[in-house]
Order: structure tokens, then C-alpha cells, then sequence
């Protein structure tokens, strides 16, 4: 490349890196979502439910990257005392989002199962989940998505809570079921 | 077209422009960052550790492993950041003071669960040395009074039960009491019946030692001092109530 074509490409680099210069081709928006956690312990199951994640998604140049996040303290098991225990226990007030990226091709399957690979940000660690298999249905404009993310709590460096010196099991896998809808 | 065939006045008005232009897009994408920075700040900050899971099995997972790194989740120019999302700053803002709130109140909740159970232990021997500590036989009739050695094993047990109860207490009413959040679940039982039993941890003792005088001046309990027992009972009944509600609903599972 000649040297004096250095400038040109510079602006054009420039021009384009502003997000408003390069438009994402569809988004997509959370419009529903319920994520709930299971505990298991010899004496209890336990499901933790939330409704307070947001979402989106942009496609461009045939990837989609999608961003869900929720906040931890959104988790209602039906028990407060076990809910505050639960954010203790999983540093939720220093990191109050768990975030769950994920990018997919655009041409994926519109429906049947897609495989996700995930990266979830939670209580302070990163763990990536490769290959989770994932529902897709359309609903008119919906398209909605159900899979579940195969979590443990020493992916994130929990220590498992215990009830009368017996821990919880190490699995506690979150249930997913989220529906989208097409912004443009 | 070659750059030669670019007169030297465009080449320099399309070299200006794109100066001048530059800073004030640069300018944009820092604003851009600026505001989600100050927004919402990234809530895990640290990326303490990355580890990699697979739904498969190893050898799947070395091929998802590759799959992974060549899809890194990576942001390109289009990916979502958190600040699309909408969260208020409260909701994704790392709170240290609170962590450590949170901290302190599990602490002292974990002491006032072993302490409670270790508690159960004298209350239900003292349930169980109570007959032994209690005067026989009807009014009018021959009465047996309790030995001494009985009488001061009991008084011991419940001394116990009542030292470890109230420090059992001592943590669960002083833990740090998180604002703005809503009992909801067991937890409101546990406290409806540490009503009870706290009452009752107040009067069995009182009316023990009501009991304990009367039987020294070698009368048979009377009075409300012979409520003793029953009170006791109560007590304990309501105290296992207490712990069991917290465990409720039991489910066994293998």
C-alpha cells in the first residue's frame, strides 16, 4: 500500500467507527424473561426466580451478540432470609449483575435447538459454557428461547452454602426462558 | 485510479477534512464512553478467572474450546454493552459496604444456627430430669421429695439451657438488619414463634426458681410456680416448632 494512501484510509477508519456510522442490520430486545436457579440439598430443593433481566441483540455482518443481564438480588425463592444469604454467598452487592454474553451466527436455525456459547460474568469470575443447547420457537413477531446453562457453584468460586454442616450440591443449573422481539 | 492521478488539492482537502473531522468523532466515542462508564459501571470489574465449561464430552470440549477462542465473545462495534440495557446506576453499582453488611449478618446468623442447635441438647435434658426434680405424692398423702443431688442437676440443665439460649438470641437480634428488604417465606414463623419461646425462656426460669425455693422449704410446688413444667414444655415445643419452620418445607432427597 502506497504510503500516501495512508491518510484516506485513515479517515475512512475514522469515519466508520462511531457506532451511528455502522448501523447493526436487525436488534433485538428482551421482551420477557424468567431465569431461575436450582439448589439441591439432601433436605431441600430449592428454585430461585427472576424476572428482572434486560436484554439485547444486534446482528451485523451475519454475527448476532447478545447481552442479557440480570441483577442478582432480582432471585425470589419465596424465602428473604434464604435470598440475602444467597446474594452473601455469591458477593452479589460487590457484583450485583450477572451478565451472560453470547454471540451466534445470523443464518442460525430460526427454530428448533441452536448451540450457544456463552460467557456468564457472575460473583466476580467469568466462565465460558460452550455448546448449551437452546430452544427456538417463533411466536408471530416473538421469537422465544429456553435452554438451560449447566452452572456450578465452583465455576464462580462460590462456597456452597450448607444447612445443619451439609452443603449444597456443587450443580445448580439455571433454567432459561427468554422471548425476543425484532426492534427493526 | 492511482494516487498520482489524485491532484495534490483534493488529496490536501480530503486530508483536512479528514483532520478536522477526526477529533470531534473521537470526541463522540469518548462521550460515548464517558456516559457508560458513568452509567453503569461493568458490575463484575475484575475478571477474576475464566474457566471454560463444556456440555460435552473432553474431546468435544478441546473442539469447542477452539471453537470458543475463534468466537471470542468479543465485542465488535455493534455488540450490546451494558449501558444499552437500562439498568439505574443503583441497580449496577458495586456496593462494598453492603457486601460487608451482608458479610456480618451471615456470620452472626451461622453462630445463632449452631448455637441453637447446640441449645436443644440441655433444653431437652432438662425436660427429661424434670420429673426426677419434682416432689411425689397427693396432698394429705406420704411425699417423696426429690434428692438434692437430682434437684441441683436439673437446676443446672436449665441454667445452661438458659445461657445459651439468650446468647443464641443475642446473635439473631443483633445481626445487621438489611433496609428495604421485605420478610417474606419461613423466616416470618421463626420469628412469630421466637415470640412464644422467648417468653417462655423468660418465665421457665422464674417460675423454676419458684419451684426450686418452695422445694427447698420442703413445701410440694404450689401455686404458679407449678406451672413450671407445663411452661417448659411449651417452650420447647414452640422452640423446635421455631426450627423447624426454617427448614420447611423438608424435602428428602438422595
Amino acid at each position: 500500500m502506497s504510503r500516501r494512501l495512508a491518510p484516506l484510509f485513515l479517515l475512512l477508519v475514522l469515519a466508520c467507527a462511531p457506532k451511528a456510522t455502522c448501523q447493526a442490520d436487525t436488534q433485538w430486545t428482551l421482551e420477557q424473561s424468567t431465569l431461575s436457579y436450582h439448589m439441591s440439598h439432601p433436605m431441600h430443593q430449592v428454585d430461585g426466580v427472576s424476572h428482572g433481566a434486560k436484554g439485547k441483540g444486534t446482528c451485523y455482518a451475519g454475527q448476532c451478540d447478545f447481552l442479557i443481564a440480570a441483577p442478582v438480588n432480582s432471585f425470589d425463592s419465596g424465602d428473604s432470609n434464604r435470598d440475602l444469604h444467597m446474594v452473601q454467598v455469591t458477593r452479589g452487592a460487590q457484583f450485583p449483575l450477572v451478565i451472560v454474553r453470547t454471540r451466534i451466527p445470523e443464518q442460525a436455525s430460526p427454530l428448533g435447538t441452536i448451540y450457544a456459547d456463552l460467557e456468564v460474568q457472575f460473583a466476580g469470575q467469568t466462565a465460558k459454557y460452550s455448546h448449551v443447547p437452546f430452544q427456538v420457537s417463533t411466536n408471530g413477531g416473538e421469537v422465544k428461547i429456553t435452554g438451560t446453562i449447566p452452572a456450578t457453584c465452583s465455576d464462580f468460586k462460590i462456597d456452597p452454602p450448607s444447612f445443619l454442616t451439609i452443603s449444597i450440591k456443587n450443580e445448580i443449573p439455571v433454567k432459561v426462558d427468554t422471548t425476543w422481539r425484532a426492534a427493526n | 485510479m492511482k494516487i498520482t492521478a489524485i491532484s495534490p488539492v483534493v488529496r490536501g482537502i480530503a486530508i483536512w477534512c479528514g483532520l478536522a473531522v477526526a477529533p470531534l468523532m473521537l470526541a463522540a466515542q469518548s462521550a460515548d464512553a464517558a456516559r457508560e462508564i458513568a452509567e453503569l459501571p461493568s458490575a463484575p470489574e475484575p475478571h477474576l478467572a475464566i474457566s471454560t465449561i463444556s456440555s460435552g464430552d473432553s474431546q468435544e470440549q478441546d473442539e469447542k474450546q477452539q471453537k470458543t477462542d475463534s468466537q471470542s465473545q468479543p465485542q465488535n462495534g455493534s455488540a450490546p454493552s451494558l449501558g444499552d440495557l437500562g439498568f439505574t446506576p443503583e441497580q449496577a453499582k458495586p456496593n462494598a459496604q453492603l457486601q460487608a453488611l451482608l458479610d456480618k449478618r451471615t456470620h452472626m446468623l451461622k453462630i445463632h444456627q449452631r448455637l441453637g442447635i447446640i441449645t436443644v441438647f440441655p433444653m431437652a435434658a432438662a425436660l427429661i430430669t424434670g420429673p426426677m426434680a419434682k416432689a411425689k405424692g397427693r396432698n394429705g398423702q406420704t411425699i417423696t421429695e426429690p434428692t438434692q443431688a437430682n434437684l441441683d442437676f436439673h437446676a443446672a440443665l436449665g441454667g445452661a439451657t438458659t445461657a445459651l439460649y439468650f446468647s443464641t438470641a443475642y446473635f439473631a437480634v443483633f445481626a445487621p438488619k438489611v433496609p428495604g428488604v421485605q420478610r417474606r417465606g419461613a423466616i416470618r414463623l421463626h420469628r412469630a414463634l421466637a415470640f412464644v419461646h422467648g417468653s417462655g425462656m423468660i418465665a421457665t426460669p422464674v417460675l423454676g426458681a419458684m419451684a426450686f425455693k418452695q422445694e427447698q422449704a420442703g413445701e410440694k410446688v404450689h401455686g404458679i410456680a407449678s406451672a413450671h413444667g407445663t411452661v417448659a414444655w411449651a417452650t420447647t415445643i414452640a422452640y423446635g416448632a421455631a426450627i423447624v419452620s426454617v427448614s420447611w418445607p423438608i424435602r428428602i432427597h438422595h
